[in-house]
């Protein structure tokens, strides 16, 4: 017969494992090793088709940019609570809604199109009420995720078709519609989240 | 190409800490962690093809890691003439294995790194990186009944050993 911890103990121990830091930094670098291994791919092929170059600079772009709109988000989040002067500020063009395409031979979805409109809309109304710097990084960011579908889209010129390239920018233009999402709802203290649900559409 | 050294240098940057807290945890070896999370990464690199950017990245880079630590440990049972053991194999470098923070946190790592190798690479998946039984199953290569029973077994050794430890102090 085994011994059952009482519960409160399981529930500690749960407690205490997601406490743990999941980073753990290497006792040195590891880079120069791995950049020398010599089972990394080969340069000149790599080179030849130009797509892993882009695909990892896009990738890294797009994680960046997410955990830069994670941090301005924490920061809108705490900056909502005190009050803020709300400035007639123009809009900048960061924030407006840009055409996007989908390679020459795709059509994005009337339903993404629609909902990523709205919430360009809705943030252009109420980018105003947002502390400076949170706004600047903001449209630093919406700006970093369209130059990366601008950049997917010429690769995908090149190259129609590609299920990689395709797939990348999906995610791209999830990505923004998150960003937007996001923001929409940060930038309303204790407002509505009637854009939560835009943040997943099926493009 | 340059770019794409580069791009991937951040890439690493992003990740490498959290790639090699994984595989430190799951090998309970320093030098072993070190060679996992490099081959990590070298695979990534050649693997990126198949990376399919529905999933998170970082989710594809665990997996990948957890594919180079299960490969390393076949490799060492196979060296040691001992594979029927492997599964079982406690870890024996508690001396060696870097904890994350020499306070509060030590107690704990020791205890996970002295669990049996099947029970530690579930519970360090699902306990600490928050992954469903179900991934967890999938990653290991492993059906998800064993997953859970492996979780029970690691739970209560946890358990057992953090309340004997409770005791001594």
């Amino acid at each position: 017969m085994t011994h059952k911890p009482p519960q409160d103990a399981g529930d500690r121990l749960d407690d205490a494992l997601r406490a743990l830091p999941p980073a753990v930094e290497p006792g040195h670098d590891l880079w120069p090793q791995i950049e020398s291994r010599p089972g990394r791919p080969d340069p000149a092929r790599a080179g030849g088709t130009g797509r892993d170059r882009w695909l990892w600079q896009a990738a890294a772009a797009i994680l960046l940019v997410v955990a830069s709109s994670l941090i301005t988000a924490t920061f809108i989040r705490r900056d909502t609570g005190t009050p803020v002067a709300v400035a007639p500020t123009a809009p900048t063009a960061g924030v407006h809604a840009v055409p996007v395409a989908f390679g020459p031979t795709h059509v994005l979805s009337p339903e993404y199109d629609s909902a990523r409109r709205q919430l360009s809309a809705l943030l252009e109304q109420r980018i105003g009420r947002m502390p400076a710097s949170a706004r600047q990084k903001l449209e630093d960011n919406l700006a970093e995720l369209r130059h990366a579908a601008d950049a997917i889209n010429s690769a995908l010129a090149e190259q129609p078709g590609d299920p990689l390239l395709e797939e990348l920018l999906l995610n791209t233009y999830q990505e923004e519609l998150s960003v937007l999402a996001a923001a929409n709802q940060l930038s309303v203290a204790g407002g509505s989240s009637s854009s939560s649900d835009s943040s997943r559409v099926q493009l | 190409m340059a770019g794409s050294i580069a791009a991937f240098e951040k890439l690493y940057r992003l990740h490498a800490a959290r790639v090699h807290g994984l595989c430190l945890r799951m090998t309970a070896h320093r030098e072993t962690a070190e060679d996992c999370t490099q081959e990590a990464f070298v695979q990534a690199w050649r693997n990126l093809p198949r990376f399919e950017v529905r999933s998170s990245f970082g989710t594809w880079l665990h997996r990948i890691a957890v594919n180079a630590v299960l490969a390393q440990k076949r490799r060492r049972a196979e060296q040691l003439g001992a594979a029927g053991s492997a599964e079982d194999e406690v870890a024996d470098t508690f001396a060696d294995l870097t904890v994350t923070d020499p306070g509060a946190h030590r107690d704990l790592e020791a205890a996970i790194a002295g669990l049996p190798a099947g029970a530690r690479h579930v519970l360090v998946l699902a306990g600490i990186y928050g992954y469903s039984q179900a991934e967890v199953a999938a990653m290991l290569g492993i059906a998800v009944g064993t997953c859970k029973a492996q979780l029970h077994r690691a739970r209560h050794l946890l358990g057992a050993r953090m309340s004997l430890d409770e005791e001594r102090t």
